[in-house]
Formats: C-alpha cells, sequence, structure tokens
C-alpha cells in the first residue's frame, strides 16, 4: 500500500499535504493528542477520493485542515496551490475547498431555502443578479429548485442536507469535503445524496467524501483509509477491498458483496477479484449459472 | 412485557395550517421478550410512535396497553410508565450532562427513588453489560470519552432503570463500523440477559432481518406491513415503491432472480446467500 509519498510531484493536483501533523489538547489535563500523525497526500483535480477510518483515526481533522478551519502543528497544506496558514489566501481556500457536514440543521441559518442558498455567494459581494442565476442554479443540481420558497424546518433531512450542498455548490467550488454527509438520512436520504455527489463529480468537482458506508466508499474512485492519524492502506476500491482481512484487522467492514465474493470463493466459486458492486456480482452470478 | 397498541392517532399541529395526521389508526401487538424491528423513513412516523410508548406524547385517539394497563389514561403515574419502558433517543450521547460517567448512569435510578447502594450495584450492572469498564470509567467525565463510549454511557443510563421495554431510536447511527457492530452486539446480549422487549427503530435493513423476530413498517402514519423479516421482506416491490429498500443480500438476490428466474429466493442475509447460491450452483455435492 501506497504510504506517505511525498516525493512524486502530480502534474494536477488540487490538495497537496506535505507531513502534515495536528494536536489536541485534551481536555482536564491538557495532555497532547496527536490526530493527525505525519500525513502526506495529494488529490488530484477532479477525482473521487473517499476517505474511510474508524471514529478518532483523525479523518475529520484531516478535512478540517484542508479547508483552513484548523492549521496544521507541522507540516503543509496546499489548497490550489495556496498555503492553508497563510491568512490573506484564507477566503480564497475555503471558496475553493468547501465542505458539507453531518448535521444538516446546524447548517441551515435562513426560514427560506434560497435564502439560505444565497447566504454564501451574498457574503463574497457578488453582484445580486448573480447570486440569483448561482442559487437557481445551485438548487437545480441538488433537485431541489421547486422546494425554493419553503422554509428548511418543513424538509426531510435528505432535503435539508441537499439544500446544505447547494449553498456551497452556489460558492462555486472546485473541490467539496464531505464528511459523513449521509450518517443522519434514511436510505432514500442517502441515495439522493450519494447521486448529487456522483453527478457533481462528473461535472469536474474534486470530492472528498468521509464516510462509514462501505457501500459509499466502493463507488469512490479512490479509497484512502486512516488509522491512528496515519494512512494505512490508498488505492483504488478494487486493491483496496481485495484485502479483506487486513480491512477487518482496521475494524473496518468490508463491503456486502465483497464479503460475500470471499465466502463463495472459499466453496471453491471462481468470483473474479474485481467483484465489489453488487452488479458485478449479479452479473458474475448469472454468467458463472449459464456456463455450468 | 407486552404491548398492545389499538387504533392510535395522533394529529401535529391540528387545526393549524401545516396539520399533519402522524399517526393514523395504529394497531400493533408486541410480544413478550421479542425483538421488534420498525423501519420506515423519515416522517413516517415511527418517532412519533415510540415516543406515545413511555407519554412523551399523548393520543389524540386510540390505547396504549402495556401489562394491561392503559398507559394513556389520564391516571397513570408517568413514573410507573417511565420505570417499564426506557427510550433511548437518536443520538443519546447529546443528552449527557453529569460530571462523572457513574452520575450520568445513576441519574435515572436515583429519580426512580431507589436506595443509594442499590443505585451504585446498577450503575456498575448497566456499564458492565455496554461493555465498559466500571473501575476505568467510573470518575471520569461522559465528555472525554470517544463518540462510541459517550454513547454506551447514555445507553447504560436508560438500561440502569431496568425497563422491561427497551426502546432505541438508531442506535448505531453515525458509529464506524466497529462501534457499530458493537452496540448491536450489546443489545443483544442486554436482550438475552435482562428478558425484556427491544423495539429497534433502523434504517439498515441488513440489520433488521438479522436481528428481529417481528417486522412494522411505517409509512405515512399508518403501519403497512408487519411480520417476520422473512415475511415482510418478500414484499420487495412495495417496499422499493416507499423508498426503503430490501437488506443488501436480499437485494442481490433479487437483481440475479430478474436474469435468472431459477435463482435463490428467501435470502435475507449474506450466510443465507453463500449457503443458497453454493446449493444453486450444485456445489454443496460430497465427494
Amino acid at each position: 500500500m501506497n504510504q506517505g509519498f511525498s516525493a512524486p510531484e502530480a502534474p494536477d493536483e488540487i490538495i497537496r499535504i506535505e507531513h502534515m501533523t495536528y494536536e489536541y489538547k485534551r481536555e482536564g489535563d491538557q495532555a497532547a493528542y496527536v490526530a493527525v500523525n505525519d500525513v502526506s497526500l495529494s488529490i488530484e483535480r477532479g477525482s473521487f477520493v473517499a476517505i474511510i477510518g474508524r471514529n478518532g483515526s483523525g479523518k475529520s481533522t484531516l478535512a478540517k485542515c484542508i479547508n483552513a478551519l484548523l492549521l496544521p502543528a507541522s507540516g503543509k497544506v496546499y489548497v490550489n496551490g495556496w498555503d492553508t496558514t497563510d491568512e490573506a489566501r484564507l477566503w480564497q481556500i475555503r471558496q475553493t475547498a468547501g465542505m458539507v457536514f453531518q448535521n444538516p440543521d446546524n447548517q441551515l441559518v435562513s426560514s427560506i431555502v434560497e435564502d439560505d442558498v444565497a447566504f454564501g455567494p451574498e457574503n463574497l459581494g457578488i453582484d445580486p443578479p448573480e447570486i440569483r442565476r448561482r442559487v437557481d442554479r445551485s438548487l437545480s443540481a441538488v433537485n431541489m429548485f421547486e422546494e425554493r420558497t419553503k422554509a428548511p424546518h418543513l424538509l426531510s433531512g435528505g432535503q435539508k442536507q441537499r439544500i446544505a450542498i447547494a449553498g456551497v455548490v452556489a460558492m462555486k467550488p472546485e473541490c467539496i469535503i464531505f464528511d459523513e454527509p449521509t450518517a443522519m438520512l434514511d436510505p432514500n436520504g442517502r441515495a439522493e445524496v450519494m447521486k448529487i455527489i456522483e453527478r457533481l463529480n462528473r461535472e469536474g468537482i474534486t470530492i472528498l467524501l468521509i464516510t462509514h458506508f462501505m457501500d459509499e466508499a466502493v463507488r469512490a474512485d479512490r479509497v484512502v483509509i486512516m488509522d491512528d492519524g496515519r494512512i494505512a492502506m490508498d488505492g483504488t476500491p478494487e486493491m483496496i477491498f481485495a484485502h479483506s482481512d487486513e480491512l477487518r484487522r482496521l475494524d473496518m467492514t468490508v463491503p456486502f458483496t465483497v464479503d460475500l465474493a470471499d465466502r463463495l470463493r472459499r466453496n471453491d466459486i471462481p468470483v473474479p477479484q474485481s467483484t465489489i458492486h453488487i452488479q458485478e456480482m449479479v452479473d458474475f452470478l448469472c454468467q458463472y449459472k449459464s456456463e455450468i | 412485557m407486552s404491548i398492545q397498541i389499538r387504533d392510535l392517532t395522533y394529529v401535529y399541529s391540528e387545526n393549524l395550517p401545516y396539520e399533519t395526521v402522524a399517526l393514523d389508526h395504529i394497531n400493533m401487538e408486541i410480544r413478550d421478550h421479542s425483538f421488534n424491528g420498525i423501519i420506515g423513513h423519515t416522517g413516517s412516523g415511527k418517532s412519533t410512535l415510540i415516543q406515545h410508548l413511555n407519554g412523551l406524547l399523548k393520543p389524540k385517539s386510540g390505547q396504549i396497553i402495556v401489562d394491561g394497563i392503559d398507559i394513556t389514561g389520564s391516571d397513570v403515574k408517568l413514573r410507573e410508565i417511565r420505570k417499564m419502558i426506557g427510550l433511548v433517543f437518536q443520538y443519546p450521547e447529546y443528552q449527557l450532562f453529569e460530571e462523572t460517567v457513574q452520575k450520568d448512569v445513576a441519574f435515572g435510578p436515583l429519580n426512580l427513588g431507589l436506595s443509594q447502594e442499590n443505585v451504585e450495584a446498577r450503575v456498575r450492572e448497566a456499564l458492565t453489560l455496554v461493555g465498559l469498564d466500571f473501575s476505568e470509567l467510573a470518575d471520569r467525565s461522559p465528555f472525554e470519552l470517544s463518540g462510541g463510549q459517550k454513547r454506551r454511557v447514555a445507553i447504560a443510563g436508560v438500561i440502569a432503570m431496568k425497563p422491561k421495554v427497551l426502546v432505541l431510536d438508531e442506535p448505531t447511527a453515525g458509529l464506524d463500523p466497529r462501534s457499530h457492530r458493537d452496540i448491536l452486539q450489546l443489545i443483544r446480549n442486554v436482550h438475552e440477559q435482562e428478558k425484556n422487549t427491544i423495539v429497534l427503530v433502523s434504517h439498515n435493513m441488513g440489520d433488521i432481518a438479522a436481528l428481529s423476530d417481528q417486522v412494522f413498517v411505517m409509512e405515512k402514519g399508518k403501519l403497512i406491513l408487519s411480520g417476520t423479516p422473512r415475511e415482510v421482506f418478500a414484499n420487495t416491490a412495495l417496499l422499493k415503491g416507499i423508498g426503503l429498500g430490501l437488506p443488501p443480500a436480499a437485494e442481490l438476490m433479487e437483481q440475479v432472480r430478474q436474469r435468472c428466474a431459477d435463482a435463490p429466493r428467501d435470502v435475507l442475509t449474506v450466510e443465507e446467500a453463500e449457503q443458497q447460491i453454493v446449493r444453486w450452483f450444485g456445489k454443496d455435492k460430497k465427494c
């Protein structure tokens, strides 16, 4: 697995993290607690990267360091080449790398959907006609245009989360960091939000998705596993999920399809190693049945 | 302890513009010592229903009969209901408030009017049941703990009241895979050890299928389906129609069956999928 690769200069990287360490002071005894430990990571522009790992492994701290909500104790974080400690670039950095959090109720500020989406662009001092255009386009992008004049508190969790996403999209970010965006949603809400995330990625926005759901992680084109403040594994979903023993050691579950594939292989059914999506398993089973 | 829910109806904002029938003539039978799963998407009425179970909400009409007593009656003491039925809310760790873990877990039992020694014994027992080390954590602040630990402390606070019915609203939401497994295991343990009745609200169809004796499906304030997991998850079209989906194993076999009609049916878990597929391929023959 690719650990701490800092040397090769990726030509088109939007985020570059170099030997970053972040420490928290524990409440009470003020003992230092290293949340992120000498991590180096490069994120390619336009990619879809899932970050998984147990609670307390440093995922969220890492994410907050990317849009300068937190600053590293040592090492460097660059967004579009800007150093996140450069205060003069702070707003450009946050505009480039927007963030969506777990609880939609903590991210909505207005009593009307479209006002909420306009909040970010207004703070950037953008002309009203342009704000209007951005708000309409952002709401359409998350399939919430019809609900634009409603009150957010009357909407479902999934709808509220999509408005929070629209609020970030209206800032025209190049990258969006999602910190467990579906944790509080029902199956419908989760599916809606994942569809929007994939669509935004297709439209060219770089996606960082922190999640505990392996079925979401398999949809990324790269999976990074954090463990105890470090990067434990890094690769394509096919590579990562082929190592089910290693995943279990890291307290991760394997996606259902991978679990079943392992079990079938033990019964002499030759499921290809690359089978991680449910559709691939369906294809294999039907194909294999027709051959025996 | 059994619960009969009869014709339960509840209306939010009655006579106001946003009047909503949150529960619409619900009839349910929760059997003694059973493990019950409630599914339904956000706004379907699940949380409204469970808030009725311990008297947090009073119905517009209908009855909830717990062990022969109608708890919706005006002469019923709330303390008596809450002794019988413990409710663990969503994200219960947000409700931790005491200086130490021990004090937090003791809060409920103390309010039941138990003696100091009795309370202490219950706190020990409850913390052990949720897999936490009493001697290590008792005097720590609950706010210093990890997310998974905080949630266990919060659940211990309800278990310490020894409810005969334990109701949990999405107890694994937001947890990592390990804590998710651990919390489900501890619910199983509590169920076995305390011989209580469990009502589990969850969005995870796989968990519901694996754990429940009985599954109830809510949609738009109505109870639209109930039965064993096998009976309920056989209603593929209905469940998909309301956006709930199936456990992953059932979903997979459903898709396979659309292309190969002779593929196994009635598959709910990964273990069953393995067995059935092996048999389907004729790989189970002993040589």
